[in-house]
């Protein structure tokens, strides 16, 4: 029997290829692989993976039209590999329809975090409970959807309605990073030009409030020039 | 944008020494009585056009203009224009050969003055270069070393001997990295038209990302940050400001022996905001202090069996000065009175175009 999560990898570099392949056995995952986007599309659509970890820059295709490809008719959670110098890359990616991103050279720590984080988030996305939770636990930070109430350790985290909703939003996607426009457009609505400096202040506000410090950012973390992310405690395994 | 703003200026500016040159013929006329001053007059007038706009348009459009003024009101018939005569035709001629070929001449003056910059460039681009492929070496040599005992001894070698090895390959790996991340940078500016990523930069936001990013590569060395407490957005190209901050606490971790504090302060003068990073470990020697930011120093010494990681550095500092130039900053850095060195850049508060 084997019921461990399938994971699809197109990269075209053997070696990178290699290391993630070796990096997701070890860990107890399924790998198939494929060394350009024809062959991943092929081998996506006859495996139909659980995950599939796509490096931007295939011999074939752009990545970006791959994943907007893949996307018109599948919701598989996607993994992005890129390189470290183009933020924009990464946030068209993300909003593209890529679930999150790794960047490169990256350590084994933060891939199967990502990959955990990733499959954990669309498994719950894929029940169609979403918010079916009624409390989020990072650390000893507690978020209490129902009475909208955050408390760290014993004390209650006073905050605006606002940024409730952006740390509510952050919680929901835990573990993955959030742009930008995606929040603003999630908590707002609307993109204006004032929009990023707006959600800029709330985040300080909040990580005034939840006691944060610059360096060990506990419970968000910021993703410089692309977005924010919740973090996530070690994963309870299931 | 730039553009049409600059051609703007230089059609003003053409105007302008045309009216000069008509009102200034006026008066000659009226004061000597001759007529054989004006000619003189336009030519000056079209030869400081090509000067001061540097393109034969406007040379050409106002040796025409001039020509027209000139038959009109200072050639017979006066005040009238008149083609038929040859002289007037002849008069025109000239003008135009003048002013193509000193448009012809400033063209080429200013090209050599580039030409001239872009050898300067090359050069410094060559000597990096150099530099880079000697401190490439290194690292390379133990990665590839390391690894090939690895492979081809994996049998006989105990698992403290494989990991020691593989602890070299990470090392210097990681110091790769960091390297190359630096020559990104520096191709991204040198590559001709710099186009800074410039946005407004949360500084608590840029204080983080550099405090987890050197925290990875030294968990051991601890950072004073000393930032103001207010909501401060700097507009910059964070992740190469990033990179400048790492580069100079590196710097400090690899360089101030002695050092038992490193302090990361910044803080808004005017118009400016003023980073510094603070140690007080042994201080710049003085010999260095002079090629700091643009030395490679490594090719001083390329022979002196160095450590390769100090050599490095001589790259990362110069990478932050032409980082911190192109967002029209200055860095600087100087030996503390009491004890350690301490390095300070500034960047400007205000966002270039018309931000919120």
């Amino acid at each position: 029997m084997n019921n461990k999560f399938k994971i699809l990898v197109v990269e075209d570099d053997s070696n990178i290829c290699n290391i993630v392949k070796t990096i997701l056995e070890t860990n107890g995952y399924q790998v198939i692989d494929a060394n350009n986007a024809s062959n991943g599309k092929t081998v996506f659509l006859s495996h139909r993976p659980d995950l599939m970890i796509l490096d931007l820059g295939l011999p074939d295709i752009d990545g970006i039209d791959f994943i907007k490809n893949i996307r018109e008719q599948s919701d598989t959670p996607i993994i992005v590999l890129s390189a470290r110098t183009n933020e924009a890359d990464k946030v068209m990616a993300l909003d593209m329809g890529a679930n999150d991103y790794v960047t490169k050279p990256f350590g084994t720590d933060e891939l199967l975090a990502r990959v955990r984080a990733t499959l954990r988030d669309n498994r719950r996305n894929a029940n169609g409970e979403k918010i079916s939770k009624t409390k989020f636990t990072t650390r000893d930070m507690v978020i209490d959807y129902e009475y909208r109430r955050i408390t760290i350790g014993n004390n209650d985290i006073k905050l605006t309605q606002i940024e409730y909703n952006i740390v509510e939003l952050l919680s929901i996607n835990a573990g993955r990073v959030l742009t930008y426009s995606e929040i603003i457009k999630k908590i707002w609505g609307y993109v204006d030009s004032g929009s990023i400096k707006k959600l800029q202040v709330n985040m300080a506000n909040i990580r005034k409030k939840l006691g944060e410090t610059p360096g060990e950012n506990k419970y968000i973390s910021n993703e410089l020039g692309v977005g924010y992310r919740m973090n996530m405690i070690k994963e309870e395994v299931n | 944008m730039k553009k049409t703003k600059s051609i703007i200026i230089n059609l003003m500016y053409m105007m302008l020494i045309l009216v000069v040159a008509f009102m200034l013929s006026l008066t000659v006329g009226n004061v000597f009585h001759t007529d054989s001053l004006i000619p003189a007059i336009f030519t000056l007038a079209v030869f400081l056009i090509s000067i001061i706009t540097g393109g034969y348009i406007y040379g050409v459009i106002g040796s025409i203009l001039s020509v027209l003024a000139l038959n009109y009101a200072f050639a017979f018939p006066y005040f009238k224009f008149n083609f038929s005569i040859s002289e007037n035709l002849v008069s025109a001629i000239i003008m135009l050969i003048i002013t193509v070929i000193s448009s012809t001449l400033i063209i080429q003056v200013k090209q050599n003055e580039k030409t001239k910059a872009e050898a300067e460039k090359e050069k410094m681009r060559a000597n990096l270069l150099r530099a880079i492929s000697h401190d490439l070496r290194s690292p390379l040599t133990t990665i590839y070393g390391s690894s090939a005992v690895i492979i081809e001894k994996h049998n006989e070698l105990s698992n403290e001997q494989s990991l020691k090895l593989v602890k070299g390959i990470n090392e210097d790996s990681q110091w790769l990295i960091s390297m190359v991340e630096n020559l990104l940078s520096v191709t991204k500016i040198d590559s001709g038209n710099v186009k800074l990523n410039k946005i407004p930069t949360v500084l608590e936001e840029l204080i983080d990302a550099v405090l987890v990013k050197f925290r990875k590569r030294y968990p051991e060395q601890r950072v004073i940050v000393d930032i103001p407490d207010e909501f401060v957005t700097i507009p910059m190209d964070a992740l190469l400001i990033e990179q400048v901050i790492v580069n100079i606490l590196e710097n400090a971790v690899q360089h101030a022996k002695g050092m038992s504090e490193l302090i990361l302060k910044c803080f808004v003068v005017g118009e400016n905001a003023i980073f510094e990073i603070i140690d007080d470990g042994c201080g710049i020697a003085k010999e260095r202090m002079n090629n700091l930011f643009t030395g490679y120093y490594v090719s001083e010494n390329a022979d002196a069996p160095v450590d390769v990681r100090k050599n490095g550095m001589g790259i990362g500092l110069s990478v932050c000065a032409s980082i911190i130039k192109a967002h029209e900053g200055t860095i600087s850095a100087e030996n503390r009175k009491t004890k350690g060195s301490c390095f300070r850049f500034s960047l400007k508060m205000e966002a270039e175009d018309s931000e919120q």
